[in-house]
C-alpha cells in the first residue's frame, strides 16, 4: 500500500475543513491536516510540507491570494500543487475559466467529495 | 420666435358666428406682423376633419359652436389633439373661465372686443412658443423619468448583486459542511437501514435545493444572459456618465466628452457594456479622489498591434486590419504601477479590498468584452500623467 498523500486544508470554515478530513482520510488515500488561521498557512504548510494545498479565496485577515504569494515566495513551498476551494464563484464560472483562476486549479463549493478528489489526483 | 415669424403660420379659426369670424380673418390680414395661412369652421366635428387632413399651428377656439358648448368644448378639441396649440376666443366672460381654459390645455384666453389686431397676432404667436417649451418640458420630464427608473434598476442590481455574493459565500460554506458530513455518513453507514439511508437522501436533496436557490440568485445578478443589438455607442456612454454622475460630482471630477461624429452602430449588449462603461468610470473616480478629470474619447479606425498595451494579451478575437470601433477613458490619476499592469483583470485582484473592492470588476468587464468580441485594455498614457481604459468593438462584430 502506498503512503497517504499529505493534504493541508486552508479554510476558515471549521465545520468544513473537518468534513473534507473525514471524507479524504476515509479513503486511505490521503492525510489531511487543518489550518483554519490563514495567517498561520505558510508556517503550517513549511512545517507539515503537505503534497497539495487546497485553499480557500475569502478569508479574515488574509485572503487566499495573499497565501499564495507567501508559498511562492518562498522555495521550500513555491512547487506546491495549489487548489482554490471557494463559495464566492459558481461553478459555471469555474467552467467558463476552464476550470482555472490566475493560472490555479480552482474548486466551487459546494462539490461533491468525488468531484474534490479527482481534483486532487489530477493536480497532485 | 424669429425664425417663426418668417415662416407662414397655420391658423385654424373655430367659431360659430359670421360676424366674429369675419374680424378675425380681417384682423390677421392687417397685422402688424407676421403672415396666416387661414381656415375656418364653425362646428368641432369639422375641426377634427380639418386637423386630420392639413397641419395645423395653431387654433383659435370659440367654446360656443354649433355641436359643442363651453369647457367641454376645449376639453374634446385638447384630448383629441393635445399637442396642439389653442388659443380660446369667446364672447363669455367669467372670472375663472381664463384659467380654467389654461389648466385645461389652452394657452391663452381671449375675451371678444376686448383685443385688437396686435394683441389677437401676439396672442397666436405666444400661444406656439408656450406649446413648444411645454411639449419639451414633457420630454424632458419623461427622460427624467426614464432615468429615474434605470437608477432605480440600476441600484436594485447592484444590491441584488451584493446580497446574492454575501450570500453565496456565506450560505454555501454551511451547505458544503452538510453535503461532505452527508457524504461521510453514506460511506460509514454502507448498510444503514432504511430509515437512515432515508434521512440522509433528504438532507442532501434539501442541501442541494437550497445551493440551487443561491445558483438562481446569482444568476440574476450575473452575466450569461447576453442579447446584443445594433446601438449607438454614445448612447450607452453617456448612460454610464448618467448612473456615475453623483460619484463624478462629488470628487469633482470634470468630464471632457471627444466624440467622432458619424460612429456606426455597434452589435452590443447595452446593458453589459454600460456595466462596463460604469466599471471603468468607477475606477477612474477611485484614483482621482481630490478631483481630476476623465476624458472620454470615441474614434473608428484599422486596428493595429499598437492600438493595445505590450502587457495586454493579443487575443485573437479582433485581427489586425480590422474596422474598430475604440473607446478611451482617460483619468488623470497616478497611473498604475507596472507590476500591476500584468494582474490587473486577474479575479480577486484589487488595489482598494480595504474600500469594499472584490477584485471582480475589471474581469467581469474582461468576460463582457470577450463575450462580445471586443478587447478592454488598460495602460498609462504615454505622458504618465494618469491611466487609459480602453475597449475595442469591431464595426461588424458578429
Amino acid at each position: 500500500m502506498t503512503e497517504p498523500k499529505r493534504i493541508l486544508i486552508v479554510d476558515d470554515e471549521v465545520g468544513f475543513t473537518e468534513m473534507v478530513k473525514l471524507n479524504l482520510e476515509d479513503t486511505g488515500r490521503f492525510l489531511v491536516r487543518i489550518e483554519n488561521d490563514s495567517t498561520r498557512a505558510f508556517e503550517t504548510a513549511l512545517g507539515y510540507r503537505p503534497e497539495l494545498i487546497l485553499l480557500d479565496i475569502i478569508m479574515p485577515e488574509m485572503e487566499g491570494p495573499d497565501v499564495l504569494c507567501q508559498l511562492r515566495e518562498n522555495e521550500q513551498t513555491a512547487q506546491i500543487p495549489i487548489i482554490f476551494l471557494t463559495a464566492t464563484v459558481r461553478k459555471s464560472e469555474v467552467n467558463q475559466e476552464d476550470g482555472f483562476i490566475s493560472g490555479y486549479p480552482f474548486l466551487a463549493k459546494p462539490c461533491t467529495v468525488e468531484e474534490l478528489i479527482q481534483a486532487i489526483d489530477q493536480n497532485i | 420666435m424669429d425664425t417663426e415669424l418668417k415662416r407662414t403660420l397655420q391658423v385654424l379659426i373655430v367659431e360659430n358666428n359670421d360676424v366674429d369670424r369675419a374680424v378675425l380673418i380681417n384682423m390677421l390680414s392687417k397685422a402688424p406682423y407676421g403672415s396666416f395661412q387661414i381656415s375656418a369652421t364653425d362646428s368641432l366635428q369639422e375641426t377634427f376633419e380639418l386637423l386630420k387632413q392639413s397641419l395645423v399651428d395653431v387654433v383659435l377656439l370659440d367654446l360656443n359652436i354649433k355641436d359643442s358648448n363651453g369647457i367641454d368644448t376645449l376639453k374634446r378639441l385638447h384630448g383629441r389633439y393635445p399637442q396642439l396649440a389653442v388659443v380660446v376666443n369667446t364672447g363669455e366672460y367669467q372670472d375663472d373661465l381664463g384659467l380654467r381654459a389654461v389648466t385645461m390645455g389652452a394657452q391663452d384666453y381671449l375675451i371678444k372686443g376686448m383685443y385688437k389686431s396686435y394683441g389677437l397676432v401676439k396672442a397666436l404667436y405666444y400661444a406656439i412658443e408656450r406649446k413648444k417649451a411645454e411639449t419639451e418640458l414633457h420630454k424632458a420630464m419623461d427622460e427624467l423619468k426614464e432615468m429615474q427608473a434605470q437608477l432605480i434598476r440600476a441600484e436594485k442590481m447592484n444590491v441584488v448583486g451584493g446580497v446574492a455574493s454575501g450570500i453565496a459565500h456565506e450560505v454555501k460554506n454551511p451547505l458544503a459542511t452538510i453535503l461532505y458530513g452527508v457524504e461521510y455518513l453514506n460511506t460509514v453507514l454502507k448498510d444503514g437501514d432504511d430509515k437512515i439511508e432515508l434521512t440522509l437522501r433528504s438532507i442532501k436533496d434539501a442541501a442541494y435545493k437550497a445551493n440551487s436557490i443561491i445558483k438562481d440568485l446569482l444568476d440574476f445578478a450575473s452575466l450569461s444572459d447576453i442579447k446584443r443589438d445594433l446601438c449607438p455607442i454614445e448612447r450607452t456612454i453617456e448612460q454610464g456618465l448618467v448612473l456615475t454622475h453623483h460619484q463624478c460630482e462629488k470628487f469633482q471630477i470634470k468630464i471632457v466628452k471627444h466624440f467622432a461624429t458619424n460612429l456606426p452602430n455597434v452589435l452590443i449588449d447595452k446593458n453589459r457594456i454600460e456595466q462596463v462603461v460604469v466599471d471603468l468610470i468607477l475606477n477612474a473616480i477611485a484614483v482621482m479622489k481630490n478631483g481630476g478629470t476623465l476624458t472620454i474619447r470615441t474614434t473608428r479606425k484599422i486596428f493595429d498591434r499598437s492600438d493595445i498595451s505590450v502587457a495586454s494579451n493579443l487575443t485573437d478575437s479582433i485581427a489586425v486590419g480590422e474596422d474598430v470601433l475604440i473607446v478611451d477613458f482617460e483619468d488623470t490619476g497616478k497611473g498604475i504601477p507596472d507590476e500591476y499592469l500584468e494582474k490587473i483583470f486577474d479575479p480577486f485582484f484589487t488595489t482598494h479590498r480595504a474600500a469594499g473592492g472584490v477584485g471582480l470588476g475589471l474581469s467581469i468587464a474582461r468576460t463582457i468584452m470577450d463575450s462580445h468580441g471586443g478587447m478592454i485594455d488598460l495602460a498609462n498614457k504615454e505622458d504618465k500623467q494618469g491611466a487609459r481604459a480602453r475597449l475595442v468593438f469591431k464595426v461588424n462584430g458578429k
